[in-house]
């Protein structure tokens, strides 16, 4: 049985409204494990991003808790495993635009305390095998939105997480563009050993998952 | 270098813009602002120190005088010369008198001094002619004066004093004292300049009828700066007398120079603040407009203490960029302040205002390195609260509104 890199119990979110306070996530829980990939669907406003920010450490929950496996720590909270126990793929990319795509990814290592040069080696290592090793010194300005989403998740990958969490990686993009990227992050998270979980509105793409499971009315349930 | 040193520097100065606008603007204003303190202070620094030079040249560092003139003045010199202070003691009188040349005159301060006194500083200020020809038939004009009367050095001009106009009421009719001028000096001091006239004090004493007495001693310290307490430790034992040290000689002028100083670093500090103020705004709306940046960087990993270093650096180096670039600045502008202002004279005044207003042929500098530093400290912490403000509210933030906000 694969080590369990995400475990997440009984979560409930609510926000504030003029109609009082609004459910978005009930009794979530899930438990992921390594080298899994994870589908979540939803309509728009169904909680998907919500989710994923209570199980990234990126908000807290009004109740449950998260546990995230980070390397040499064990299950520890969220927050505490940022960068090094979990990765994100953010629709819009997210990139630091004074930075070139070497730097891009490089900083997420930095900031997990990797020394310089090793940052630089790793990061220059992942962007050649997402493809990207003659764009290195691209700002994110020169780069399309496919080569962007590339170095996002080179990014992710950088410090070897647990567990990827992406949220619409091909929101942004065309079909076409969308499906290579999708093809490259389920194969780096394949090659790596690294769980998955992927926030679609795309039907096609989340049937490529492991596991399904869709969020409606803030309840997550298998699809 | 650490991560958030690199992206600070980034933001600030992104690749492939040789001049952005937000930290070009921001090194400007710091910079104006400390160049604007910087020049203010080292020229009133400057001012002060011209002024205290030329009243210890004036005056002495201490000047000995007496309700009447002192009756024997050189045995007062001796003793007063004896002590381990004082460097040297030197005799002198003084007083107003008519200077004429044919259809030119002019209102001289003829100061009688010993000609031999290697410690004279009138000898520093020689424009033409030569010093050491004083004696009892020369004399030693300022440059004004001499101008006035249309004299040059080998010249000749006639001296009145009072007390020929004395003589005239006795009944008996004054001659004036003839002089031949053998130097003009140029103090840069316009009120000694117009007006001094040095002659011998044997000569002096003749036309004023003075007698073996003197005016007052002029007293050198070993130690100008303890003039005030050297002073008081000369003065046991001589009641009849006033030593008056050089600071106190003209107090109040020298406490307008301080208090002017104090005001102008304040007034001018104001600037520096406006410019911190403005930089705060700025990189408050940066901040703003990085808010999704600052939630990718805590989903990143980065903890808030990071955060609050990175935008806070951005301030911080603004104020260290800006306050060398004041640095440079102002050493630029001082270098060419005659040039400025002789320009500033041509476009709104007339003349010289330096000279005519100040008594100093040439704006004076001193460099204080206290000002410098000061000014830095200043800078460096109001720049760093600029950027701190904003830092510590971006650092505040939940990852999750950050990123949903911007």
């Amino acid at each position: 049985m694969p080590d369990v890199v995400l475990q997440a119990r009984g979560l409930t979110k609510a926000f504030a409204s003029p109609a009082g306070r609004l459910p978005v996530l009930t009794d979530v829980s899930l438990e992921v494990f390594a080298g899994e990939s994870i589908s979540i669907r939803g309509s728009s406003g169904s909680g998907k991003t919500t989710l994923l920010q209570q199980l990234g450490g990126l908000d807290q929950p009004d109740s449950g808790e998260v546990r995230i496996l980070a390397p040499g720590a064990g299950l520890v909270a969220p927050r505490s495993s940022l960068g090094r126990g979990v990765g994100f793929v953010f629709q819009n990319y997210q990139l630091m635009p004074e930075l070139t795509a070497l730097e891009n990814v490089a900083l997420a290592a930095r900031i997990a305390g990797v020394p310089a040069l090793s940052a630089t080696a790793a990061a220059r290592s992942l962007l050649t095998q997402v493809g990207l090793g003659a764009r290195l010194e691209h700002l994110p300005a020169k780069l399309s939105g496919g080569e962007c989403q590339r170095v996002a998740i080179a990014r992710a990958m950088v410090n070897r997480p647990s567990v990827i969490l992406a949220d619409e990686p091909t929101g942004n993009l065309d079909e076409r563009t969308g499906a290579e990227v999708m093809d490259l992050l389920l194969g780096v998270v394949a090659e790596r050993g690294t769980a998955l979980i992927l926030v679609t509105h795309s039907r096609e793409f989340a049937e490529r998952a492991n596991r399904r499971f869709v969020l409606s009315g803030g309840v997550l349930s298998p699809a | 270098m650490p991560w958030f040193l690199h992206l600070a520097l980034r933001q600030l100065f992104p690749p492939g813009k040789r001049f952005p606008a937000f930290a070009t603007v921001s090194i400007l204003g710091v910079g104006l602002g400390v160049a604007s303190l910087l020049i203010v202070q080292t020229v009133m620094n400057g001012f002060g120190e011209e002024h205290r030079l030329r009243i210890r040249e004036s005056f002495g560092d201490c000047q000995v005088t007496g309700g009447v003139p002192i009756e024997q003045p050189e045995a007062l010199a001796k003793q007063l010369a004896a002590s381990p202070e004082v460097a040297s003691a030197a005799l002198y009188a003084e007083g107003p008198a008519l200077a004429r040349n044919g259809d030119f005159s002019g209102i001289a301060q003829v100061r009688g001094i010993d000609p031999t006194d290697p410690g004279q500083p009138a000898r520093k200020y020689v424009y033409g002619g030569s010093f050491d020809e004083l004696d009892d038939g020369r004399i030693i004009l300022g440059a004004g004066l001499a101008r006035a009367l249309r004299v040059r050095v080998g010249d000749r001009i006639e001296i009145w004093s009072p007390a020929m106009a004395e003589r005239a009421e006795k009944g008996k009719a004054p001659l004036p004292a003839e002089f031949e001028v053998c130097a003009v000096i140029v103090t840069g001091f316009t009120e000694v300049d117009n007006a001094a006239a040095l002659i011998s004090l044997r000569r002096f004493r003749e036309i004023w009828n003075l007698g073996p007495r003197a005016h007052g001693l002029t007293l050198r310290l070993k130690e100008p700066a303890l003039a005030e307490a050297t002073a008081g430790r000369l003065a046991v034992g001589h009641p009849e007398l006033r030593f008056r040290p050089w600071q106190d000689i003209k107090k109040d002028f020298l406490a307008a120079i301080r208090f002017e100083k104090t005001m102008l670093f304040f007034l001018m500090f104001i600037i520096t603040l406006v410019a911190s103020f403005s930089i705060g705004s700025t990189l408050f709306s940066a901040v703003i407009r990085r808010s999704r940046e600052v939630g990718v960087l805590a989903a990143l990993g980065a903890a808030r203490w990071q955060v609050v270093v990175l935008f806070g650096l951005q301030g911080l180096l603004i104020g260290a960029l800006g306050t060398l670039l004041g640095f440079v600045l102002t050493w630029t502008i001082l270098a060419f302040r005659d040039g400025i202002l002789g320009t500033i004279n041509r476009l709104f005044g007339s003349g010289d205002m330096v000279a005519n207003i100040y008594q100093f042929s040439k704006v004076p500098l001193h460099y204080d390195a206290s000002d410098f530093f000061i000014a830095a400290a200043f800078t460096l912490l109001t720049t760093a609260i600029a950027g701190l403000v904003p830092a510590l509210w971006a650092a505040g933030r939940k990852p999750s509104e950050a990123m949903r906000d911007a």
